[in-house]
This record gives structure tokens, sequence and C-alpha cells, in this order.
């Protein structure tokens, strides 16, 4: 494991009015790991994430991915900087084709000008090529290749979070966020997903994940964070989390109260 | 919006066939000039699908843009510049205006450009009715030099048809080309999920602002024409009932799709002189079909072609 963690955030906090949805968090994400973020409903996991990737801004702290900061960065810039993330409710563009939605992405790095597009030049022509083959390449590790010029909407939805992942592919982050990824899926999907987010560990990509499936996400975790309203209380291995008292009571504990 | 099909090139080989066929069968100056009149509309509306059909903008401006062009092309050619400069200035002119407006308003929510652009339609209206010396107020501006270039120019209503075809056939074209491009799935993007777009390494702010620029420049040329080919422009053409005009043969015709905007503008340009002998019953029988097609076919008339492509494949 590289010693300089890919994401370092320090003293995030975000509110909501009166509510602290993030009360200082500290996060360090080691390069190439699989960790995930847990904690009951309300505890502040998609309000992190979204800090992180500057969907909704934090309100202080420093975020720092790759080396650079990235706290109050447009969402853009953090995603051109190698950070990529799926959404917990499906925003698929819904007028686009299968590749297309990829495709978007794709040309994350590709800046193109009006000319270039307007003469379909040598540059155009080539990056458009570029385009199509990465998000191939994306479309293929999800499995959805076959689906290419369905229109995006035709798709199940399992198969609509799979294309969020392959959109996220095609930006080639360094880390990818997946919010709930297993959200709505079956049995023999939630496994296929296990599958692709291992090999996609195993390319180098780091993966910061929430999950409301305690159980997937301990098998798969290096690392897992623990939030409990809006508080980091634990954080390590999940062998080391699933024993910390504090994470039994708050987060483990309650679940077996309810059940 | 779906991605273009093999399939389509004999329908638009079709279509310029019977396009470039009209002047043999009609030879009625007033029938060619209202065609000439709805092939301008249609580069119009080619121009507000950009903002409004892909990137989900809405824009009531598009018919102010148009009078800029056209304003700006009488003023100049009838102050002795040559024609050939009129493009350009009617570019410049509302490429500055659509990025005065667009800078401060892409940044808000859909509705604030919206309003912006009702406004600017208003003030742009007012300046031509009221700086009467220039523009000629209310009762506009007559004898426009025609289209020249270097001595050459299009004599008559059918040359002039040929011409803007071509105008036409070059606008779609353009469309198409950046329909399929990194900056066209952007719009779509845009207008889908601005947030996912964003997430995408989407610079969604520009992508706003260049769909709002480029429609801006297409409403400006199609001006540029109207006033040079048309001879004669008031501020009626240029109204805020025009831009909702422009926004209906959109929908009618169908958001996002290229060949609706073409329909669409076509359709309601020729459908109130077609049905004008029914005096004032027209309105209601116009009202009557636009509701009619937005509420039987809310992808506009363009998707009917598809729709019924598709209940054909599944008798079969």
């Amino acid at each position: 494991m590289n010693p300089e963690p890919i994401i370092t955030a320090r003293g995030v906090t975000r509110r909501f009015g009166g509510l602290v949805a993030l009360d200082g968090i500290d996060l360090d994400v080691p390069r190439g790991v699989v960790q995930a973020i847990i904690g009951p409903n309300g505890s502040g996991k998609t309000t992190l994430l979204n800090a992180l990737s500057g969907a909704s801004h934090a309100d202080t702290g420093s975020i720092r991915v790759g080396g650079h900061e990235i706290f109050r960065l447009k969402p853009y810039r953090i995603a051109r900087l190698g950070l990529a993330r799926t959404f917990q409710n499906i925003r698929i563009f819904e007028n686009l084709s299968v590749i297309e939605n990829v495709k978007v992405a794709a040309a994350c790095n590709s800046p193109t000008s009006l000319f270039n597009i307007l003469t379909a030049n040598a540059r155009h022509r080539h990056s458009e090529a570029d385009i199509d083959r990465n998000a191939r390449e994306a479309l293929e590790i999800v499995g959805l290749a076959h689906r290419a010029n369905d229109r995006a909407t035709q798709l199940p939805y399992a198969q609509q979070r799979l294309l969020e992942i392959a959109r996220a592919l095609a930006s080639k982050p360094n880390v990818l966020l997946l919010d709930e990824p297993a959200a709505g899926m079956n049995m023999t999907e939630s496994m296929t997903l296990l599958d692709t987010i291992a090999r996609l560990k195993n390319s180098g990509i780091t993966i910061l994940l929430v999950e409301h499936n305690v159980r997937l996400v301990m098998g798969i975790s290096d690392r897992v964070t623990v939030l409990d309203f809006g508080k980091k209380i634990a954080e390590g291995a999940p062998s080391d989390v699933q024993r910390n008292p504090l994470v039994i009571e708050a987060y483990l504990g309650r679940r077996h109260r309810h059940a | 919006m779906k991605p273009p099909k093999m399939n389509s090139w004999p329908i638009l080989a079709a279509s310029i066939a019977a396009a470039l066929a009209v002047p043999i069968v009609a030879h009625d100056g007033y029938i060619i000039q209202l065609l000439n009149i709805a092939i301008l509309n249609a580069i119009v509306v080619l121009g507000l699908n950009f903002v409004t059909g892909w990137a989900g903008q809405i824009n009531f401006g598009q018919a102010a843009f148009y009078g800029l062009g056209a304003y700006t092309t009488a003023i100049a050619t009838k102050a002795g510049l040559p024609w050939i400069t009129t493009p350009f200035l009617s570019v410049i002119v509302v490429m500055a205006a659509s990025l005065m407006l667009g800078l401060p308003t892409m940044r808000l929510r859909t509705y604030y450009l919206a309003m912006t652009t009702i406004g600017f339609g208003e003030i742009i209206r007012l300046i031509i009715v009221h700086w009467e010396p220039v523009t000629g107020g209310t009762s506009g501006l007559r004898a426009i030099p025609g289209i020249s270039i270097f001595g050459f120019g299009p004599q008559g209503q059918i040359q002039h048809y040929y011409l803007l075809i071509a105008v036409l056939l070059l606008a779609i074209l353009i469309a198409a080309r950046v329909r399929h491009s990194v900056l066209g799935r952007a719009m779509i993007a845009t207008r889908d999920s601005e947030i996912a777009a964003e997430q995408s390494g989407v610079d969604t702010v520009r992508t706003k602002l260049l769909a709002f620029m480029i429609g801006a420049v297409y409403a400006g040329l199609a001006g540029c024409l109207y006033a040079s080919s048309i001879r004669f422009i008031s501020p009626d053409s240029f109204s805020g009932t025009q831009a909702i005009l422009l926004m209906t043969m959109l929908i009618v015709g169908g958001m996002g799709s290229i060949a609706g905007c073409i329909i669409g503008a076509v359709a309601l340009t020729i459908l109130p002189e077609a049905l004008r002998f029914l005096g004032q019953w027209y309105l209601v029988l116009y009202g009557l079909g636009v509701i009619a097609v937005i509420v039987l076919a809310p992808g506009g008339l363009a998707s009917l072609a598809s729709l019924s492509q598709a209940r054909r494949a599944s008798v079969h």
C-alpha cells in the first residue's frame, strides 16, 4: 500500500440549517483499496460522498484528492482530476443511448473546440474514435456491451446501475465513489457486482463505497469507516470494526434490536 | 434524439428532392414567399433546439435574436454597407447580446433564463419601436437592399427559395454534426441531469452558454437573410408572440429532433395561411390542433413516424 492516501479529508463539516450532517470528519483513503462507509440512516454517508465529489459542497474543511485541494471546486473539475461517482438514485441520461451515456464521461479528458466539431477535422475524428473506444471498453467491463445502441431507459433497473458504473469508469478515474451500488439488485446481480468491484480494484482504481448492506461490504472492503450522526466513530479493517463496541452499539446493535 | 440510422437517408434524399421540385409545381409567388418564410423559421427553430431541445433551457429570446439580425442587416445595407458584411455584423451583434444575457443567467436555474429572455425580447421590441429614425418604428423598414455578393445575387422569389434551401441544409448539417459530437451529448446530458453531467466532467455552464449562443447565431443569420430576401421588416415579425410561436413550432415538431424542427416550423408557418378561409375560426382550429399534437404525440410530429414504425414492427 502506497503510504500517501489518495483522499485526505480534514475537518469536513456540513450543516443543513440546525442539523449538523457532517461534524468535522477526517478521512484517509489509501491508494488501491476498497473502503466502505457505513452507518445508520441519516448518519451522513451520502452527504460525505457529495462533499467529496463536489455535488454539494462542505461548509468548512479541507479535501485533497491525489494531492489537489478540491474543496469548493466545481464538480466537473473534480471529475477531471480523476474522481468519478455513481448515484444512489439513478441519474442516467434518459435521452441518450447506452453508449452515448458513457461517451459523455469518456470525453472528460478530450477537450475539443467548436471549430474542430464543425469542420470534422482529423483531430475531431481522432478524439471521437478515442471516446468511442473508451466507452466500449467501459461497457465491456460491466457487461453491457451488447446493449450499446439501446436507449438508456430501455435497460432494467439493475443494468442502469451498471451503466452508471460504466459511465464513471469511462472518465478513467483514480478514485471511484459508489453510492449504494447494490440497491435494488437481487442476489445474483449483487454477486456479479462484487466481482466487478474486485476486478476494478485489481486494475488499480481506489474504490470508496457507501452501502447499506453491511454483510455485502464486509466481504470486499479492505477498510471500513463508520459514521453516526455525522461523526466518524470507527475506522479500520472490517473484522476490527465489527468488534468495536461503539459500532455495535450505534449501528449493529441498533439493527439487532430492530430485528 | 436517436442515433442516426442508415434508413433515414432515403427519407432525407426524398425530402430534398421534394423541396427542390416545389417551385416547378407552385408558380404562385405568394406560396413561394410563404415557403421562404417557413424555411427561415425552420433555421431559427433549429437554433432554438440547441438550447431548449437539447440543453433544456427555456429561451424566449429567439425572436429577438432573429430581429437583431434582421435590423442589423437592414440598417447596415440601407446605410450603404455592402451586403457581404451583413452576415458577419449580424453574427457579431447576436453573439455579443447572447453572451451578455447568457453569462449571468446560465449559472442559475432554467426559469431565470426564461424570465431574462422574455425581458430581453421586450427591450429589443421597445428599442425597435421607439428608435424611429433608425428602425422606422412600428411601420418598419422597406426597400431593404437584396442579397448581393460582389454583384451576384438571387433574382426573384424562386432563386431566393433555392438559396434558402441550401442554407437550411447547411444549418441541418451543422446541427447533426454538433448532435453527434462531444458537445451535443454534453447538451443532452445537461438537460437530463445537470449534476450527473457535471460529475462526468461536463462543464454545464459552458455547455448551456454555447448552446444558447449557437442558437442565437442561427437566429441572427436567419434574420439577416429575412431582411435581405423579404426586403421588408417590422417589429411584429420579432415580437414576444413570435417567440412563443417559435417555441410552439419546436414543441409541436418534436423537441430535440432535427426533423421535428423543420416539420414544426413549416407546418405552423403554412397552417395559419391555409386555414385563412375559415376567418376567425382558424384560431380555434389552430389551437385545437396544437393541443391535439401535444396530448396525442408528446414527442411531437416527428415522433409519429417512429411510433408508426414501432407499431408496424410489433405487428410483424
